[in-house]
């Protein structure tokens, strides 16, 4: 059992430096566990709950500034929250070692990320099409960058769905929010405005995580000892994190990171294969 | 906090409120009391558990249950007159599991009533279909 003086701040800062480069704090918290000597698949699984604390936070805000896609948060909640109890039950049924390396692969695929940056345009271009109409799948918001009312239509939900699905079962196989995944295939596939795909998945990552979070829960591999000062010390860095993130210029933060994640996803893939 | 980049400071020039916004609101208040009151029985429980027993540390698994089945076992230890802090933990889990619950099952409240939009009542009454299943999975 690791103790408390060191897994309370080891939390902390895991959900500071997820919110400062604006991911989850699993993808830090995860591997910071299983250094510490916590089993990957209890690592996951407290990641997971802590991921609905984060991203309730976090949606509560944003949810109030009606930006916030409803309609669309809850037609691929269908597709993300099936995909989530696919994966968390692929979790129990592999060994540890394929989790590590599957981790380790998903750190490196947030570091080429993180380091190519490239500013994506969401795909505005052309007519919506007769299945993302149907499902009413607009809105429209209002942006205070430019002070007007921005309406939007989002497109080809039936790429979307599936893809959701797949997002979610990331999230319920690694025990994080996967919110990069998701807000790419918003504003790739769907060409959701920026806005409203970071603050939609971020909706969608709670309900998510709750349905990934039900598979370890009766499981048993929530432990309370260990959930505790975990959940507290995320959310405390993440809270933290979100103020400072307005003040810090995003290249110095944008460097750390890079350094953290490809120190991580060697040692996770090196783990994985080494057995231990 | 996932994904919190390259949004503005709230300030009070946003567009007059609707039943869209009211919802919104409700959801957001939902939210954030839900995390709140998670976190604040999380934090008093391990504070009254150091206060006891000196250490922070506790040790006592949740052997395979599921939501609803935690909460019986919560709500009859604390009938029992037998208030532990790790009540106060688990019913801080407990709290932190319902909060999203709870916001679809606003969400499907609002289509269905305030909007009288049968297609989306339907679908988030899927979500919400599939997240009692896996709440009382077994």
């Amino acid at each position: 059992m690791v103790p408390f003086y060191l897994l309370f701040p080891v939390s902390i800062v895991a959900g500071f430096i997820g919110a400062m480069a604006g991911m989850g704090g699993g993808v830090v918290l995860i591997p910071a566990l299983t250094l510490l000597g916590v089993d990957i698949k209890h690592a996951i699984a407290v990641s997971i709950l802590s991921v609905i604390a984060t991203s309730s936070g976090s949606a509560s805000a944003y949810v109030r500034d009606h930006i916030t896609n409803l309609k669309i948060g809850m037609f691929l909640e269908m597709f993300t929250i099936v995909g989530a109890l696919t994966g968390a039950a692929i979790t129990l049924a592999v060994s540890s070692r394929p989790l590590y390396i599957l981790f380790g692969c998903v750190l490196l695929g947030s570091w080429i990320a993180l380091l190519v940056s490239a500013e994506h345009q969401s795909g505005q271009a052309g007519p919506q099409d007769r299945t993302s109409r149907w499902l009413e799948l607009e809105g429209s918001y209002y942006d205070l960058s430019v002070g007007r009312t921005i309406d939007y239509q989002a497109r080809r939900a039936y790429l979307g769905a599936p893809l959701m699905f797949a997002a979610g079962v990331i999230a319920g196989l690694l025990g994080i929010g996967a919110g990069a995944v998701k807000v790419l295939i918003h504003d790739l596939v769907m060409g959701l405005p920026p806005k409203v795909s970071t603050t939609t998945s971020n909706l969608i990552i709670g309900v998510t995580a709750l349905a990934g979070t039900s598979v370890y829960l009766v499981h048993g591999l929530i432990d309370p000892g260990l959930a505790a000062p975990v959940i507290l010390g995320v959310v405390a860095g993440a809270f933290v994190g979100t103020r400072l993130l307005v003040r810090l210029s995003n290249q110095s933060v944008r460097k750390f990171f890079l350094v953290v994640l490809i120190g991580l996803a060697i040692e996770m893939i090196v783990r994985g294969i080494r057995g231990h | 906090m996932a994904d919190d980049r390259k949004i503005p400071e709230r300030t009070q020039t946003v567009p007059p409120p609707s039943r869209d916004a009211q919802m919104d609101a409700l959801v957001g208040y939902l939210l954030l009391s839900g995390v709140s009151l998670s976190m604040a029985l999380i934090a008093v429980g391990l504070l009254w558990h150091r206060l006891r027993t000196g250490t922070f540390h506790l040790a006592y698994p949740i052997e395979g249950m599921n939501l609803f089945e935690f909460l019986l076992a919560e709500i009859r230890i604390a009938g029992q007159d037998r208030l532990r802090p790790q009540t106060l933990v688990d019913a801080g889990i407990a709290v932190l599991l319902l909060t999203p619950y709870l916001r679809v099952l606003a969400s499907m409240l609002y289509f269905l009533f305030a909007q009288r939009n049968w297609k989306y009542s339907l679908f988030t009454a899927v979500v919400l279909g599939v997240l009692t299943f896996s709440l009382f999975l077994r």
